[in-house]
């Protein structure tokens, strides 16, 4: 759960990223000291047709591939659209500020500040996680899914 | 005097564009070859070669009853033979696709017969006998109604056309029908509705911006033609609602 002492911001490009060029942003952002949590956010890319005639079949996709986010795979289950960032300070998002400016050199994108994690449990949060429910991971992953949060490498 | 039609309002270019879509008397200009087979493929409603699978016998030998009504309505090829009714589904990117729901669903109507529209935000179906079908949606794809990149045919899970375009140009598409090649020709690897095709379908290149803006049929502020900019497009709607509104409350006068 996020802490309000936290500051956050969200990187929006004007275009959905491919996984490769997710990849080097993302890479690029890991280098970046200060980054508390991160959330790679965009529409999905099901494994399996989920409505339709067509139901139930396979979906291969490009787009839905494993990347490598410093020395850990992360499975794309997402088209990247923005990436939501808590740092520990404001300093830290004037760093991303900096990393995004040389980054995106084709693509315009904006970078906000606010809050854009869950502040506190959801109902369904807490049907899924119950009372005892670990606040760090509240608002990172859809509680609907199996599996949890990537834990990248800390650079402190 | 005989009644023109005016198709509808407004003095933009987006206006204009929807006018000469509406007008059956303006032939659209044709972009890209998409064959026969290409289309039976997209479709995925029957195999290529294969027999149209009727719902009906042919009508010749129905022994139809005595009917004025038959007797003043030609009935289209499909419903002579009987077909299947069968349908095809749009979905256009507000990025400057040529076409869009609505758009699509008036010039169907002045353009087309013996169909059934059905207009949604984000798509748009259209249900008729199948080898009419064919021929309209040989007509859609190859004509300056459809760009490889910004419209496509989803038969399901339409979800895209109000989403940031994909880095390639692409609109979003869960089920990635088709691909944009390396050659810069866009691929149809799915049909309609998300099963894989035995071969490849080639719907041409993406056309570049310049000619989608000239080309669009919706109003955007951010990348293409306000509609504020439309001032007698707005004066028609703000009549409109005026009109409406004011007899919801039964005016005397």
């Amino acid at each position: 759960m996020t802490e309000a002492s936290y500051p956050q911001c969200r990187i929006v490009p004007l275009r959905m990223l491919k996984p490769e060029t997710a990849e080097r942003l993302l890479n690029a952002i890991g280098k970046v000291c200060g980054i508390r949590r991160m959330l790679v956010n965009g529409p999905r890319l099901p494994a399996t047709v989920p409505y339709g005639p067509a139901r139930g079949a396979p979906n291969p996709h490009t787009a839905r591939r494993i990347i490598k986010v410093g020395d850990t795979e992360v499975e794309l289950q997402v088209q990247v659209g923005q990436i939501v960032l808590e740092v520990e300070d404001e300093g830290v998002i004037e760093e991303v500020r900096i990393v995004c400016d040389e980054f995106f050199t084709e693509i315009p994108y904006t970078l906000q500040e606010g809050i854009f994690m869950k502040t506190k449990p959801s109902l369904v949060d807490y049907a899924k996680y119950g009372p005892e429910a670990d606040e760090a991971m509240i608002g990172l992953m859809d509680p609907g899914k199996k599996g949890g949060p990537v834990i990248l490498q800390g650079l402190k | 005097m005989a009644y023109t039609p005016q198709y509808g309002p407004g003095t933009s270019v987006i206006a204009e564009n929807r006018r000469k879509q509406m007008n059956p008397n303006n032939k659209l200009e044709k972009v890209r070859d998409v064959t026969d087979e290409d289309v039976v493929l997209i479709l995925g409603h029957r195999a290529p070669g294969a027999a149209y699978p009727t719902a009906h016998p042919p009508l010749a030998e129905a022994g139809e009853p005595d009917c004025p009504i038959r007797k003043i309505v030609t009935p289209t090829e499909g419903a002579k033979a009987g077909d299947r009714v069968r349908y095809i589904q749009f979905t256009d990117s507000m990025f400057n696709a040529p076409s869009q729901p609505y758009q699509r669903t008036y010039t169907y109507c002045y353009r087309f017969r013996g169909i059934d529209p059905g207009t949604l935000s984000g798509r748009q179906i259209v249900e008729c006998r199948e080898r009419d079908l064919e021929g309209y949606s040989k007509f859609l794809m190859e004509t300056e109604m459809f760009d490889s990149a910004r419209c496509s045919v989803r038969g399901a899970t339409v979800h895209g056309h109000s989403l940031r375009l994909a880095e390639d140009g692409m609109m979003f598409d869960m089920l990635q029908r088709c691909l944009l090649m390396g050659d810069g020709n866009v691929k149809y690897v799915k049909n309609q509705i998300g099963e894989p095709l035995d071969r490849e379908v080639n719907v041409g290149k993406p056309m570049d911006e310049a000619w989608l803006k000239a080309h669009s049929t919706i109003f955007h502020s951010l990348v293409g033609v306000p509609y504020r900019d439309d001032q007698e497009y707005v004066e028609y709607v703000q009549r409109i609602h005026s009109l409406r509104t004011k007899y919801g409350f039964m005016p005397k006068e």
